[in-house]
């Protein structure tokens, strides 16, 4: 963290008494700017090959006028890899839709039984659920190749779901937790006193007070269902492959149908762009498990 | 006295779920991981696996290739990571500054992070291409000739780290962003008042505050650097000459291309080693209760 003393802002917040702009002004202007291009330029280059010509994607110098053409999309769609795209994209869907809702399920049961409830070594296990935050999915693809094996689960949905629904506990628990300790206790107990037992309070009050955690939760978990790879390129062959696992699958044929991939790159990456717009109020506390909000 | 035994009825059935989820999915396969990694155990061999001792241990100190995947994988993620935290401190401060249409800005720089990392590499692959790859492009238009970005020695290890820093760059400046943003006004005025020079406000009272805050994505980043593959499969496939080999390829290409599973999990059982030691200092952060000031 040398070089920090030229930072263009020496303090951190000035409220800005004058009103014309300075010179730093147009200065930090120009730099947040040359950053969210350099942000938004792969985007452009995805979407915009996929809807090129060949003839224009392998030109030199780059076209950067060029007719539109529909083409690579129909390609990506129903027949590049002899199949197209679909049958992967379904997989993606079930399996991203079903590992959220059982994360998101088990998650906040957890985080409501842990928070609420005096359990043995309680805290013992918010910490160990934190901690599978970071296990490195490569070093578990060998254990779980042979588990998924001797349980006749290889290349089923049913694996994956369950798999990505173990990655997704720890975030789950993590963020909802705060919501739950957010909600006032007074509440539980009124409901308590009118009878309600107390799985009765967690379905009836509790869940649908932490609604705005549910949904962030769901969103996170799914972009990361959504965008696994390694562990599907690994248990999966074909039924229930991915659609990462089949854009990986042309990695070795490149060079050749940049078209077509693009817009199966374009297909994986739109909706979860316009996730991340949606989302990213709560991006950050999510990402970091409330370290940072 | 029934009222307790309905409280631990229902903390068991909301917390034992995602628990049994997770020893079933986390924790059994750190033990079978070990239990393999004991063994010769090989998919291409006919042989059962047999009991091999430490042997595949042994193995790791003697084998070049693990040793420079180590050396690989420290530097991607010392040039990742200390790339990204520059960069993204200094554009936290950048967006800090009360200007107008800062924020949608930011909003919009927010983009990558969540973009399917396949997709990353395929398009840093497709833009790095050295015929026709529009980064190239821009390099002539430097007057340098087209760089061979992706076959050079280091050139290759710098591309890869471009499309990391590309990815989470603006992760490192949003986390940063929001730590700024909830400083209390106030510790600047008291600066001021004692006659601090903004300089000094910036070291002796921005910077300490700062610290939970960065040592938090600092570790997110550093264990996940070490954890990418997705990259790798796409730009290089670990060339040129292994010099992106790093340790998750290795591991990949170990257990599933060379099929030596029992050799590709003694080396997941010192990848698990190292990223629980980085984790303690995570949770440590979180768990410090005094962690934010």
């Amino acid at each position: 963290m040398t070089g920090t003393a030229a930072l263009p802002a020496g303090p951190a917040r000035i409220p800005g008494p004058g009103t014309s702009l300075r010179l730093g002004d147009y200065a930090r202007y120009l730099t947040a700017s040359i950053f969210v291009g350099f942000c938004l330029f792969p985007f452009y280059m995805v979407l915009s090959t996929s809807v090129k010509s060949e003839s224009d994607i392998f030109s030199w110098p780059p076209a950067w006028v060029f007719e539109l053409t529909f083409d690579n999309f129909y390609a990506a769609l129903f027949v590049f890899g002899g199949t197209g795209v679909l049958p992967f994209l379904i997989n993606s869907l079930i399996i991203t839709a079903l590992s959220t809702l059982l994360a998101v399920g088990l998650g906040s049961m957890a985080a409501y039984g842990l928070t609420r409830f005096r359990v043995v070594g309680g805290n013992h296990i918010f910490f160990f659920i934190l901690s599978t935050r970071f296990a490195p999915p490569v070093a578990f693809v060998v254990p779980i190749y042979l588990m998924a094996r001797e349980t006749q689960l290889l290349d089923t949905h049913l694996a994956l779901i369950l798999i990505y629904t173990s990655m997704n506990l720890s975030l789950v628990v993590w963020i909802i937790r705060g919501f739950f300790e957010a909600i006032p206790v007074e509440i539980e107990e009124a409901a308590q006193v009118d009878g309600y037992t107390r799985l009765q309070i967690f379905r009836k009050v509790a869940i649908p007070l932490v609604k705005p955690g549910l949904i962030t939760t769901s969103i996170l978990s799914a972009i990361m269902s959504w965008n696994e790879f390694l562990i599907a390129t690994v248990i999966t062959q074909n039924t229930a492959s991915t659609l990462p696992v089949y854009l990986a699958g042309f990695s070795g044929s490149m060079g050749l149908e940049w078209g077509p991939y693009m817009a199966v790159g374009a297909m994986a990456v739109l909706p979860i762009m316009i996730f991340t717009l949606v989302l990213q109020r709560h991006l950050i506390r999510g990402l970091t498990f409330g370290a940072v909000r | 006295m029934s009222q307790q035994r309905e409280a631990r009825r229902a903390a068991t059935i909301l917390v034992s779920p995602a628990v049994l989820v997770l020893l079933a999915l986390n924790v059994f396969p750190i033990g079978f991981a070990v239990f393999i990694s004991l063994r010769h155990w090989s998919l291409s061999s006919p042989r059962p696996p047999r009991f091999a001792g430490l042997f595949n241990y042994e193995e790791l100190g003697l084998d070049d290739r693990f040793i420079n995947s180590l050396f690989v994988s420290a530097t991607f993620i010392f040039l990742a990571v200390a790339i990204e935290l520059l960069l993204g401190f200094l554009l936290a401060f950048v967006f800090n500054s009360k200007l107008r249409g800062l924020d949608t800005l930011r909003k919009l720089s927010l983009l990558p992070v969540m973009t399917m990392p396949l997709v990353v590499g395929l398009v840093w692959f497709y833009m790095l291409n050295e015929n026709f790859g529009v980064i190239n492009w821009f390099v002539t238009l430097f007057g340098s000739d087209r760089l061979p970005f992706l076959t050079d020695r280091t050139l290759a290890m710098l591309s890869i780290v471009l499309a990391d820093v590309w990815q989470w760059t603006p992760f490192v400046t949003l986390v940063i962003f929001a730590a700024l943003q909830s400083l209390p006004e106030y510790v600047f005025e008291a600066g001021r008042m004692d006659g601090l020079t903004e300089r000094e406000i910036f070291w002796r009272i921005t910077l300490p505050l700062l610290r939970p805050a960065i040592i938090v994505v600092l570790i997110i980043r550093a264990i996940d650097a070490f954890r990418m593959i997705e990259l790798v499969f796409m730009m290089t496939k670990g060339g040129p000459g292994g010099n992106t080999e790093v340790l998750p390829w290795y591991i990949y290409t170990t257990g599933f291309l060379s099929l030596d599973l029992g050799y590709a999990a003694s080396m997941a059982v010192v990848m698990i080693v190292i990223v629980t030691l980085a984790a303690q200092i995570f949770v440590r952060q979180i768990a410090n209760p005094e962690r934010n000031r």
